[in-house]
């Protein structure tokens, strides 16, 4: 499976592409960091990717 | 060498314990099962660790964890969301890990030796993974490595009906970052997840050799009530015990006692080790708290007579009654029925208890 992330060009932290996509918007869930985290934060070709096979990231 | 530590998952079968908070925080001899983990890693001179999170106590852990300083250590946070298998968060530590090593190590896990054991023996040769493995006596029941004479795991079985040997995975591993590539080409198993033992399946047939690790000393995987109580043995027995706070001229203290700064034991009391008795506990007169007992936090016990329990902390127990091998949640009280009528026990008992009557 291709395991999609993003990290916070802030503070370092890590999201997978599930919760950034279930979110669309989230604050960052670093400790004390203010960026504003998107779906869209990620490469279009790994959104894609992700939004084509969205069934195999879920439960 | 970097660490990835996995404090996801929803900590079902620690019920209601896990209803206000993640189970990786759960207590043993007053330390978060957590803590035991970062500081092992610690030891092995891992200091830039991945902390994987969930759906479920992401701050609770952020706030216990912070940035790492507290611990000597560097802490960068994962979310891997939907707990999709221990490989799906393997592979969310792609970016952090980089080209590096890693330990990968299950956060509600405990094990005596630590992992410098294990690390050392992976940087021996030229491995694409090692796996700590413990003898058991129930090998169905686990995911079981066979190994050579050499100790390289020849073949790993889920659960196996004829199992070729005892040695079962234990839920500490090394990677190379060979295991990424292994990673992409998963499928999710009958279950739904990316399955870790299939990642190292894929190593061995692209021909990485995996190391294996026999743990001697104990290791328990604290998911359910009685491994908590089993892992608060176990951590008292090894443990150094220091009396640091207030103990009553009349009071009785035998054995192996941990008394915390601000913690006291009254005249009239008696303790006997191996206890802790974090901050704040006051052990009131008529009070005896026997072998294996951890009393947490800001809690008062008076009358009772409790045993091979683990009471987390910020309780008020009451009573004259015998408590043992039990596990009370934080800020649970228990009082006295005696004087009331009519006669019977008055329980507040939330969703997923279990009590013994």
């Amino acid at each position: 499976m291709h395991i999609i992330t993003h990290a916070c060009t802030q503070c370092g932290t890590v999201v997978s592409a599930n919760e950034l996509e279930s979110n669309r918007v989230m604050k960052c869930p670093g400790l004390d960091c203010e960026n504003v985290l998107r779906f869209t934060d990620l490469d279009e070709s790994d959104q894609e990717h992700f939004l084509d096979n969205k069934a195999s990231y879920e439960l | 060498m970097k660490g990835v530590l996995l404090s996801g998952g929803t900590g079902s079968r620690l019920r209601p314990i896990t209803h206000t908070g993640p189970k990786q925080l759960v207590p043993v001899a007053n330390k978060p099962v957590l803590e035991y983990a970062v500081e092992d890693l610690k030891e092995a001179g891992i200091t830039e660790i991945g902390v994987i999170l969930g759906h479920k106590g992401r701050e609770e852990i952020q706030d216990l964890l912070g940035n790492g300083s507290d611990y000597g250590v560097e802490i960068t946070y994962i979310v891997q969301g939907n707990p999709l298998g221990l490989a799906h968060a393997a592979g969310c530590a792609k970016d952090f890990v980089g080209d590096d090593d890693f330990v990968m190590y299950l956060g509600d896990n405990i094990l005596k030796e630590g992992v410098v054991d294990l690390v050392e023996s992976f940087e021996s040769g030229d491995f694409g993974a090692g796996i700590a493995l413990q003898e058991v006596d129930n090998p169905q029941q686990f995911g079981i490595a066979d190994v050579d004479d050499q100790g390289n795991v020849t073949q790993l079985i889920e659960k196996p009906d004829e199992p070729p040997t005892n040695l079962a995975l234990i839920g500490m591993y090394v990677f190379s970052p060979a295991v990424f590539d292994a990673i992409e080409k998963l499928e999710p198993s009958w279950r739904g997840e990316l399955e870790i033992t299939d990642a190292i399946q894929l190593l061995l047939e692209d021909g990485y050799a995996i190391d294996s690790h026999v743990v001697e000393g104990w290791w328990k995987d604290t998911g359910k009530p009685e491994d908590i109580l089993e892992a608060n043995q176990l951590v008292l027995e090894d443990k150094s015990l220091k009396k640091r706070g207030t103990i009553g001229d009349d009071a009785t203290v035998d054995g192996r006692v941990e008394l915390a700064e601000s913690a006291t034991i009254e005249d009239g009391a008696v303790v006997r080790g191996p206890v802790s008795i974090a901050d704040g506990a006051v052990i009131k007169s008529g009070t005896y708290v026997g072998p294996y007992t951890a009393v947490g936090p800001d809690s008062t016990l008076e009358g009772v007579h409790i045993e091979n329990s683990v009471v987390i902390g910020e309780s008020n127990i009451n009573t004259s009654g015998r408590i043992v091998d039990s596990l009370l949640g934080k800020g649970a009280n228990i009082g006295s029925a005696d004087d009331f009528l009519p006669e019977g026990r008055r329980l507040v008992v939330g969703e997923n208890s279990q009590l013994k009557l």
